[in-house]
C-alpha cells in the first residue's frame, strides 16, 4: 500500500544532501551544517536521521565514502569519514536541478512573479 | 558527553540492526555528542529539549529500519513516503496527534484496563525517579571544588604488617609528596570536636585543622575574606557557612572578629559558601596551620591527604613515584628502626576523591536505584500483559484497517499510540509521587550521606521521568504493538473467538520474567533481613539498654594533671549516682560505638622479643564501676579499686581476647605488661569480656583497659572523658545532668550525648535504610508480579470456558478442573522461579559488603523465598481456578 517512488527521486532533505556535497566531500557534522544552512534551517536532520539518509544514498549508488580532501587539517580524536557524490550522485542532482528550474520557471510564468534582477 | 548520555545512546543504537550499527554507529555517537554540547552552551533547557529530540530520532531511527515494511527501501521508508506525500515532519506529528488523541478517546471507555495499567506504571516510574534525583545529587554531582576529577586521597597500607589494612598518613608524607611531580597541590587534614566559645556562648563542635594549602588544593572560593595564600603562624579561622549563620547570624563585617576555638582565640580570615563541605557536612570550621613534624621523631599518624593529580598523569605511575618517595622518609625524618621497617612494607593508596568521600553512599544507593529499575521492568510486564489480551481484542480492528489499505507502519502506530499515551499519562502521576515520595526518602537516608539537603526535582530528575516513560511505552506497548499489527485479514473470517497459541506463549513468558525479576529483589531483601536479625543478635559485650553517655570538658584552674583531672571527674560521676533512679555511673575515654581507640604495642612485661613485633592493642582509660554500668562483666580478678583511681599505680585490665593473646599458656591476672613505647610495666588485676568497639559488624579487638591516672601524675591526664549513666529512664535524665554540669563546671557545654540505645540503631542505620527501602520495592515487585499472574490466569479461564464446559459435561469434577488452572498458572511461576534462583545466585554478590553473618548464597533465604514465592502464586491462581470450577456446562455451551 506505500506508495512506491522510482528510485531517479529525491526528497528535499536527499535533494539537500547531495547539493551541499557537489563542492566537496564532506564529513557528517559538516555535511549536517551545511544543510541547515543553506536550507535556510528548514532541514536540520538528526544525526541518526543523517545516517539513516547516508546509507540508503549509499546503497542507491549517489554518494561513496571517500578519503579526506588532501588540504584537510589532521583532526584530534578519531578520524572523520568523509562522503562525496558518485558519479550517478552528480548526474541525479543536475537532473533534479534541471526539472526544478524548469518547474520554477513555470510556476512564475503562471504566478506572474517577476525574474528577480540578478 | 555525560556518561551516562553516551550509554543512552549505545543502547539506542543497540536496536539498530548490526550492519546499520557498525557502520554508522560511532560517527552517530560523535555527532550526537556534538549537538549535545551546542546545545548545552545554550543552557540546561535547550540541551533537555536537544537530548529528548535525539533520542527520538534514534529510537524512531531503530524501529524504522528494524520494521519498515518494505525490505528494498528500508532505510527511511517511512520518511520517503511521508515527503511524497508533501508534508514530511508535519504530518508525522499530525498523524500521530490523530492516532493519540483516538487512543485516549479508547482508553476512556475502558476505565479498568486504563486505571490499572497509569498506576502501576506511574507507581514504577515515580519511584524511580524519586531514587534517582537522590543518587544524581549525591552520587553524580560533581563536587563542590575546582576541576573536582583531579583531585585524589592519598592514604598508606603495608600489607604483611599487623598495621590496619588502610590508614591515614603523617605530616612527614605531607612534605616529602609535595616533591612528587605527578601531584601538583597538596594538603592534609583532621578532624576533632572542641570547644568553641564567642561570648557568653560554648560549644563543642566539630573542626578541621588543615595545612594552609587545603583551600588551595581544593581550587574553592570564599564567600568573604580571603582565604590562606601562604604559610604562617597566625591563629586564623575559618568559618563554614553554617557557623557564620548560627553563631554570627550572617554578619557581613565578621571577617577580623575574634572566635576562641581549638584552644586559643582566633580571628576569622574567610567565611565558605553554603556549598562548600569537606570531608563531611559537620565541619563546622578550620584552622590553617603549618605542617609541623614532631621533634621525637615518632611520625603522628592519622591525617588525611588530599591532592591533585598534574594532567597526564595515571594513577598506576602516581603510585609507583609515591612509593619511591615514601622509601626516604625514615632517613629524612630520622625514623625509629621500628618505623623503618613499617615503610619497607608501605604501599600508597591513591583513589579519586569522589571515592573517599562517598564511598560509604554509593553501595547501598547504587543497590537501590538498580532494585526500583527492577520494579520498572516488572511493572512493564505487567501492563505488556494487559495490552496483549487488549490487542488481541483489537485483532478484528486491524484486519479492518490492512483491507483498508493501511500500511503495517500505521497499524504498529494507532496500536502504540494507547502504550504512548499510557506511558506518557503515567509519566505526569510519576512526578507527582516522586514529589510526594522524595522527602520520605530522603528521611530514610542515613545522615552519613552527604548533600542530602540539595535533593531536588530537578530538570535531569525530571527529563530521567520523561525518558522512562518513553522507554515503559516501548518496552510494554511495542511488543503487542507488533503482535497486533499483523493484522491477518483471517480474523475477519472467524469472527475474533478465541486467540492464538502464540499470545499465551508471550503472556506466560511475561509471568516468568516478573516472577523471576521480583525473586532476585525478595532474595536481596531476604538476605538483608537475616544480616539485621543477626547484627541485632550480636551480644557486644555490654548492654545498650538504659544507659545515657555524654561528655564534658572542664576548664577550670586547679585541673592541671591526671589526679586532679581524675578527682574531678569522679566526684562528678559519684554526684551523677546520686541523681533519682540513676542505678550506677563510670568512667571512660572511649565510649564504645561512638569513638575509636587508640593503638599502641603492648608486650608482656617479662617478654624480651623485640618491641617492634609486639602486638597492636587497642587501649582506652576507664574508672569508677566503668564495667558495672556498662555490663561488661569481669571474668577474674577485680576492677580498678578506689586508691588507684586518683593517687596512680601502674595497674592494667585486660580483656579476655587481649590475655589469651599476651599470655596463652598462663593466667593473665597478676602478670604485667608493658607498651613498646614506654618502660613502665603494669600489673593486670582483672580480665574483663571482649567488646565491639567500633562496629557491631566487627570482630572484637583485643583491649588493655587503664586506669583515669597513670603512675606519675604526669603520665597522662584525662581531661574530657565520657561518662556514663545507667537508669530506666536514661533518656530522659539529660535535663538534670545539665542542671549538674552547670554547677559544678559552668564552663564546660555538654556534648556527645546520647542513649546507647541510639548509638547502636546509629551504626545499623546503612544497614536498617538500605534493607527497608529494599523490602517495600521487593513487595511492591512481589504484588506486581502476583497481580499479572492473577491477570493472565483469569484471562486464560475466561478464554477457556468453553473448553472446560465441555471437560465438564463429559465428567471431569470441579476438583480436576482446578487442579488443571492452578497446574497452568504454578508451571510458568516454578519457570519464573527457577530463572530467578539462578540471577539472584549473581545478583546477590553485589549485597556482599552490606551482609552480616549471612553468605550471599545463603540456601535458607533462598529456599524460603522460592517456597514463598510459589505458594503467593498458587494463592494468585487460586480464584481464576475456583470460577472455572463454577462453568455450568450448559451455559458455556450455550454462550460459544
Amino acid at each position: 500500500m506505500t506508495p512506491s517512488k522510482p528510485d531517479d527521486a529525491l526528497s528535499r532533505l536527499e535533494y539537500h544532501v547531495l547539493l551541499a556535497m557537489a563542492d566537496e566531500p564532506l564529513y557528517g557534522y559538516a555535511l549536517k551544517e551545511a544543510v541547515e544552512e543553506e536550507s535556510d534551517g528548514a532541514l536540520a536532520p538528526r544525526a541518526a536521521s543523517l545516517y539513516r539518509l547516508l546509507a540508503r544514498l549509499m546503497d542507491r549508488g549517489l554518494i561513496e565514502e571517500v578519503e579526506a580532501p588532501v588540504d584537510t587539517p589532521p583532526h584530534p580524536g578519531r578520524p572523520r569519514q568523509y562522503y562525496g557524490l558518485t558519479s550517478g550522485g552528480l548526474g541525479l542532482l543536475t537532473a533534479e536541478t534541471r526539472r526544478l528550474q524548469a518547474a520554477a520557471a513555470l510556476a512564475r510564468d503562471r504566478l506572474g512573479m517577476a525574474e528577480r534582477p540578478a | 558527553m555525560r556518561r551516562w548520555v553516551d550509554a543512552a545512546v549505545r543502547a539506542l543504537l543497540r536496536l539498530y540492526p548490526r550492519a546499520f550499527r557498525g557502520r554508522f554507529g560511532d560517527e552517530i555517537r560523535h555527532q550526537v555528542a556534538c549537538d549535545l554540547e551546542r546545545a548545552g552552551e545554550q543552557g540546561r533547557i535547550a540541551w533537555t529539549r536537544e537530548a529528548a529530540g535525539q533520542g527520538w530520532d534514534l529510537a524512531r531511527g531503530a524501529a524504522a529500519e528494524r520494521w519498515s515494511p518494505t525490505p528494498a527501501g528500508r532505510w527511511m521508508d517511512d520518511e520517503r513516503r511521508l515527503e511524497d506525500e508533501g508534508m514530511g515532519m508535519k504530518t508525522t506529528m499530525i498523524e500521530w496527534g490523530r492516532e493519540l488523541s483516538q487512543a485516549a478517546r479508547a482508553l476512556a471507555r475502558v476505565p479498568g484496563f486504563t486505571a490499572v495499567a497509569v498506576g502501576t506504571l506511574a507507581l514504577a516510574i515515580g519511584v524511580n525517579t524519586a531514587l534517582f534525583a537522590l543518587v544524581d545529587r549525591v552520587l553524580l554531582a560533581p563536587l563542590p571544588y575546582g576541576e573536582p576529577e583531579e583531585l585524589v586521597y592519598v592514604a598508606g597500607s603495608a600489607p604483611g604488617t599487623d598495621f590496619p589494612g588502610e590508614f591515614p598518613l603523617s605530616p612527614e608524607f605531607f612534605h616529602q609528596y609535595r616533591e612528587a611531580q605527578g601531584l601538583g597541590d597538596v594538603a592534609i587534614w583532621n578532624d576533632f570536636t572542641n570547644t568553641a566559645r564567642l561570648g557568653d556562648r560554648v560549644e563543642r563542635v566539630v573542626m578541621g585543622v588543615a595545612s594552609w594549602t587545603l583551600f588551595e588544593t581544593l581550587r574553592v572560593e570564599p564567600l568573604l575574606g580571603s582565604l590562606p595564600a601562604e604559610d604562617h603562624p597566625d591563629p586564623d579561622v575559618v568559618l563554614s557557612h553554617a557557623m557564620w549563620t548560627n553563631w554570627f547570624g550572617r554578619d557581613p563585617g565578621v571577617i577580623g572578629e575574634t572566635i576562641f576555638a581549638g584552644g586559643q582565640d582566633r580571628t576569622v580570615v574567610a567565611v565558605l559558601g553554603p556549598e562548600l563541605w569537606f570531608p563531611y557536612e559537620g565541619v563546622q570550621l578550620w584552622i590553617p596551620e603549618p605542617v609541623r613534624i614532631g621533634e621525637d621523631e615518632q611520625p603522628r599518624f592519622g591525617w588525611g591527604m588530599v591532592a591533585r593529580v598534574t594532567p597526564g598523569t595515571d594513577l598506576g605511575g602516581l603510585t609507583a613515584e609515591l612509593d619511591r618517595l615514601a622509601d626516604r622518609i625514615p632517613e629524612r625524618y630520622g625514623w625509629s628502626t621500628t618505623n623503618a621497617r613499617l615503610m619497607e612494607r608501605y604501599r600508597p593508596v591513591v583513589r579519586p576523591l569522589k571515592a573517599e568521600l562517598l564511598g560509604d553512599a554509593s553501595g547501598p544507593l547504587w543497590v537501590l536505584l538498580g532494585s526500583v529499575g527492577l520494579v520498572l521492568l516488572i511493572a512493564c510486564a505487567n501492563v505488556a500483559n494487559l495490552f496483549l489480551v487488549r490487542v488481541e481484542h483489537r485483532r478484528r480492528d486491524m484486519a479492518v484497517r490492512t483491507a483498508l489499505g493501511a500500511g503495517r507502519g500505521r497499524r504498529l502506530r494507532a496500536l502504540m499510540a494507547e502504550a504512548v499515551v499510557v506511558a506518557g499519562a503515567a509519566g505526569v502521576g510519576a512526578v507527582g509521587l516522586a514529589l510526594l515520595c522524595l522527602p520520605v526518602l530522603v528521611q530514610g537516608v542515613p545522615d552519613f550521606v552527604p548533600r542530602l539537603d540539595e535533593v531536588r526535582l530537578t530538570g535531569t530528575a525530571l527529563a530521567m521521568t520523561g525518558a522512562l516513560s518513553v522507554l515503559a511505552a516501548l518496552l510494554c506497548g511495542f511488543g503487542p504493538a507488533l503482535r497486533g499489527s499483523r493484522g491477518e485479514l483471517t480474523a475477519l473470517k472467524d469472527g475474533v473467538r478465541g486467540s492464538t497459541a502464540g499470545g499465551s506463549a508471550w503472556r506466560n513468558l511475561l509471568v516468568a520474567g516478573q516472577t523471576a525479576l521480583a525473586l532476585v529483589l525478595l532474595v536481596g531483601s531476604g538476605l538483608l533481613a537475616r544480616s539485621f536479625v543477626a547484627v541485632s543478635d550480636v551480644d557486644p559485650g555490654y548492654d545498650t539498654r538504659d544507659l545515657l553517655t555524654f561528655q564534658i570538658a572542664p576548664d577550670q584552674e586547679h585541673l592541671v594533671d591526671g589526679p586532679s583531672f581524675a578527682r574531678f571527674h569522679l566526684d562528678f560521676s559519684e554526684r551523677l549516682a546520686a541523681l533519682p533512679g540513676v542505678e550506677a555511673t563510670g568512667i571512660v575515654e572511649n565510649v564504645p560505638l561512638n569513638e575509636s581507640l587508640g593503638v599502641q604495642r603492648f608486650l608482656p612485661g617479662t617478654s624480651v622479643a623485640d618491641p617492634a613485633s609486639a602486638p597492636l592493642l587497642g587501649f582506652t582509660f576507664a574508672d569508677g564501676d566503668y564495667f558495672g554500668t556498662m555490663g561488661v562483666e569481669l571474668l577474674r580478678g577485680r576492677v580498678f579499686t578506689a586508691d588507684e583511681e586518683t593517687s596512680g599505680r601502674a595497674t592494667a585490665v585486660v580483656s579476655e581476647s587481649a590475655a589469651r593473646l599476651l599470655w596463652p599458656t598462663a593466667e593473665a591476672v597478676g602478670q604485667t605488661l608493658r607498651s613498646a613505647e614506654g618502660e613502665t610495666r603494669y600489673t593486670v588485676v582483672g580480665v574483663v569480656e571482649d567488646v565491639l568497639q567500633e562496629d557491631l559488624r566487627q570482630e572484637a579487638d583485643p583491649m588493655i583497659y587503664l586506669p583515669l591516672v597513670g603512675p606519675t601524675p604526669e603520665s597522662w591526664a584525662m581531661a574530657s572523658p565520657g561518662h556514663v549513666v545507667r537508669s530506666p529512664r536514661a533518656a530522659d535524665l539529660v535535663p538534670e545532668v545539665r542542671a549538674l554540669v552547670s554547677e559544678v563546671a559552668p564552663e564546660a557545654p555538654m556534648y556527645r550525648v546520647y542513649t546507647m540505645e541510639s548509638l547502636a540503631e546509629e551504626s545499623m542505620q546503612g544497614l536498617t535504610s538500605t534493607l527497608m527501602v529494599l523490602g517495600v520495592t521487593s513487595a511492591l515487585a512481589l504484588i506486581l508480579g502476583m497481580v499479572g499472574l492473577f491477570g493472565v490466569l483469569s484471562y486464560a479461564v475466561a478464554r477457556r470456558t468453553r473448553e472446560i464446559g465441555v471437560r465438564m459435561a463429559l465428567g471431569a469434577d470441579a476438583g480436576r478442573v482446578r487442579a488443571l488452572v492452578v497446574g497452568q498458572g504454578i508451571r510458568v511461576v516454578a519457570a519464573g522461579v527457577v530463572v530467578g534462583l539462578v540471577a539472584a545466585w549473581f545478583s546477590s554478590r553485589v549485597l556482599q559488603g552490606m551482609l552480616y553473618g549471612v553468605e550471599p548464597g545463603d540456601p535458607l533465604t533462598f529456599g524460603a523465598v522460592a517456597t514463598s514465592m510459589l505458594a503467593v502464586g498458587a494463592l494468585a491462581c487460586w480464584l481464576p481456578a475456583r470460577r472455572a470450577s463454577r462453568v455450568q456446562p450448559a451455559e458455556s455451551l450455550r454462550e460459544g
